[in-house]
């Protein structure tokens, strides 16, 4: 195991974390169960008033997951030069067959987080708790992914050997072998930029269009999603080449390293949370019919809309400028 | 417009001094009428103020304003509501030493971010009502028992609240005094404001501004 104070305050915000969800799901076990908002009855008094402590401790966790993702990619790619053969975050992550599992498991609980986090923001501003019980229930979703990714991400950190020789992003994202990442590097610049400003533009007409007819809020945040998933291709497929000036180097993790101006976090940063936010603004209009939260939902909708659509605007805005300062010549010079 | 439904509340609930103040109270109160909570000490119409005036939850039961439950509110609410629909008179006053009647006058409503002449131009409207314009300047540490109670009476009434709570309102006043403070309650039940009070005055109780005794003896319902 290779122990720096990144992993070790991961595996104890994780370990906490996870502790912290067993117990408020146990609690919301107990909320889902006898949560009468007509009775007087002790127990629901007290259920109200333990809610409050019991959602902030929730929320807390969520943030501090949510921001983990960050750390745990970040630390993957500085201690990368410790293992033979790794030249980036995929070296580290490949030098067990916990590390993309725990990766692809905390990109889930970060947009679990999010969407939880926006459903108790709005939850708290009504004034007869519309959406408590919901928000327990979705604990006992969330608590066990959370669970899973202590689990994963000890495994993780517990298998990492100096003395293993990793293979690092050249093998992973080679156009010419059968998975996934090279799948996504054979594909064509061109038809991938088309696809990504496609997309990417119909996301923000609709999205500009949700603004004014609200029932467009839900195919924003279906195409929010479709959006964060056509990115990372686009990502892979082209836009790290322009990055790195490269014809065949498509590694997308080696876009955070220092040489290379870390323009990646300007690449995910604004994706993950106009993803997160777009994905919520269709959530919350799902409540835009209960009484308390009538007068709410529409200009929280509207705000979450507006952010989201700022950070994939900035998204392309910024995939257009690396591409155009880049030296790299792709379109109608494939062959490199 | 204000309804208790088998209001309990217990202080130190589960340990060795624990103490039921209010043992499943149900009330209607109606709205512009003076109603007192008469009882003798430890009866709990404090507590029962309190619980009105959601400065304290209930252990268990609902108080509900204008049909709405407000003894389950967080305190994300609770503050606003307290601000803007009750208007509270302590037993002891509780004027802020140092600070002048003005001032004090003036508190409760800086965090509604009214405009500061707009506040001072109510504030003077109020103590000038009260009797107590000339002494707008003067330092509450300064003042009668008479009129720090009208001071206090001012500072709950400068956000216009539709509920006055008043805690033994004349316990500390002379007969004079005390009817002079029957007047201010005739005055406000005219605005159509409702007050709530407890006493154990008589003079209080049955006078003719009061239009509801509600007896208390050991946290019930006499």
């Amino acid at each position: 195991m290779v122990v720096n104070p990144a992993i070790v305050a991961l595996a104890i915000a994780a370990l906490v974390s996870t502790l912290l969800l067993a117990y408020s799901a146990g609690f919301g076990w107990h909320l889902v169960r006898h949560w009468d908002l007509t009775s007087g009855s002790a127990l629901q008094v007290r259920l109200e008033r333990q809610t409050y402590l019991t959602s902030t401790l929730v929320a807390l966790v969520f943030v501090t997951e949510a921001t983990s993702l960050l750390l745990f990619v970040y630390n993957a790619d500085r201690i990368a030069p410790l293992f033979v053969g790794a030249m980036c975050a995929v070296g580290t992550l490949n030098t067990s067959p916990f590390g993309f599992p725990t990766l692809m498991v905390k990109i889930l609980v970060f947009f679990s987080a999010s969407t939880w986090l926006i459903l108790h923001h709005l939850d708290t501003r009504g004034y007869d708790y519309p959406l408590t019980r919901l928000k327990y229930g979705l604990l006992f979703a969330i608590a066990p992914l959370v669970a899973a990714e202590t689990y994963l991400q000890l495994r993780f950190f517990l298998a990492l050997d100096t003395d293993v020789i990793t293979s690092c992003c050249g093998s992973l994202f080679g156009a010419n072998r059968e998975a996934l990442a090279s799948e996504l590097a054979g594909l064509a610049p061109g038809p991938a930029m088309a696809l990504f400003y496609g997309v990417l533009t119909l996301t923000l007409a609709v999205g500009l269009a949700a603004r004014r007819w609200p029932a467009a809020g839900f195919a924003y945040a279906l195409l929010s999603a479709v959006s964060f998933v056509v990115s990372l291709a686009a990502v892979v497929s082209f836009v790290s080449l322009y990055v790195y000036e490269h014809p065949h180097h498509h590694c997308p993790f080696c876009l955070l390293k220092s040489e290379y101006g870390y323009q990646g976090y300007l690449i995910y940063g604004p994706l993950f949370l106009a993803t997160a936010l777009g994905i919520g603004s269709g959530v919350v209009r799902l409540f835009a019919r209960v009484p308390s939260l009538r007068p709410l939902v529409p200009p929280l909708a509207r705000r979450l809309t507006n952010v989201s659509l700022g950070l994939f605007f900035f998204l392309v805005l910024w995939v257009c400028i690396l591409t155009a300062k880049s030296a790299l010549v792709l379109l109608g010079n494939e062959g490199g | 417009m204000i309804e208790l439904v088998d209001v309990r509340k217990a202080f130190n609930q589960g340990q060795h001094n624990e103490l039921w103040a209010v043992r499943g109270i149900t009330l209607n109160l109606d709205g512009s009428r003076a109603a007192v909570l008469r009882g003798p000490s430890g009866s709990g119409k404090t507590t029962l103020l309190t619980l009105i005036g959601c400065l304290a939850r209930p252990t268990s039961g609902r108080v509900r304003l204008q049909g709405r439950d407000v003894s389950g509110m967080t305190e994300r609410f609770l503050t606003g509501l307290r601000r803007q629909t009750f208007g509270f008179v302590f037993q002891q006053f509780n004027l802020v030493r140092g600070l002048t009647v003005e001032e004090n006058v003036m508190l409760p409503a800086y965090p509604l971010g009214t405009p500061r002449p707009e506040l001072r131009r109510r504030v003077g409207a109020l103590l000038e009502a009260l009797d107590l314009a000339s002494h707008a300047q003067a330092r509450a540490e300064w003042l009668s028992g008479g009129q720090a109670q009208r001071a206090a009476i001012a500072r709950a009434l400068v956000n216009d609240p539709a509920v006055v709570l008043a805690d033994e309102p004349t316990a500390n006043l002379d007969t004079e005094l005390s009817r002079r403070f029957l007047d201010i309650v005739r005055d406000l039940k005219g605005q159509g404001k409702t007050l709530i009070m407890t006493s154990h005055d008589p003079l209080l109780c049955q006078a003719a501004e009061v239009d509801r005794v509600i007896d208390m003896r050991d946290g019930h319902l006499a």
